[in-house]
């Protein structure tokens, strides 16, 4: 259990991950109008705020990969 | 002492419970199985009456019937097929996702995603097929991008053999 046998796991990818990266492959693959509604499935947004001594330093909006972690 | 007080505790055919394991002979079928097929995002299908449904396991692909044992697989991107009591099937392409068998012919399969293959875009496929296998080529080997790159060189080729495309 503790040694990994699948390359996605061996690489730091968790199966969460994994399988969410299957799906937008298999998303990206899809012709018209199919694409759109199952493109909306993919898309994200929450605010991010950082905090210090009960402060609120600054809040990002995060709405896609790019922007998470900023 | 020890010897004559353990076959108080011993299981015999009549005190063992009845968990039917692979090794055990069916009760003989011809009943219905009810699938439930669902997705995050929509229900396909809520104890739907169905003759079988062939699982595309990580392991291995199989038929699920009535009184199947019981089994819990992870699925691999590739094709799955109900086959309903009139004749008529119905195929999806499934991402990846989990199916469970219980007693009592009830199957769960739960995916991220799942298409039909009308939808899927042959030339799309191609195209990120060879896009996929040049990032694996380029990727340093063991690092997140290959592994990205990898996911979608084996996603895209169970989609290019689905839709019947040669892929090199």
């Amino acid at each position: 259990m503790s040694t990994p046998t699948t390359f996605w796991r061996l690489a730091g990818v968790s199966y969460v991950q994994y399988v969410t990266k299957a799906s937008s492959t298999v998303r990206a693959a899809l012709k018209e109008p199919a694409k759109s509604k199952a493109l909306a499935q993919e898309t994200f947004s929450y605010n991010r705020a950082t905090w210090t001594n009960g402060e609120m330093e600054k809040k990002n909006l995060v709405d896609s990969l790019a922007a998470v972690g900023k | 002492m020890m010897n004559t007080l353990r076959h108080l505790s011993r299981r015999t055919p009549t005190t063992t419970p009845l968990t039917r394991r692979f090794a055990t002979e069916s009760t003989g079928g011809g009943g219905a199985m009810t699938l439930n097929f669902n997705l995050p995002q929509e229900t396909l299908y809520a104890s739907a009456p169905v003759k079988s449904v062939v699982v595309p396991g990580a392991m291995g692909e199989y038929e699920v019937t009535a009184d199947h044992v019981p089994i819990v697989a992870e699925l691999k991107a590739g094709m799955l097929t109900i086959n309903f009591e009139g004749g008529e099937s119905e195929k999806y392409f499934v991402a990846g996702g989990f199916s469970l068998t219980h007693e009592g012919s009830a199957t769960d399969i739960v995916c991220p995603e799942a298409v039909k293959l009308d939808d899927l875009d042959s030339a799309i496929v191609q195209k990120n097929y060879e896009a996929a296998k040049a990032a694996v080529a380029s990727a340093e080997a063991g690092s997140m991008e290959s592994a990205e790159a990898t996911i979608e060189l084996e996603v895209n080729r169970a989609m290019g053999n689905a839709l019947g495309l040669s892929l090199a």
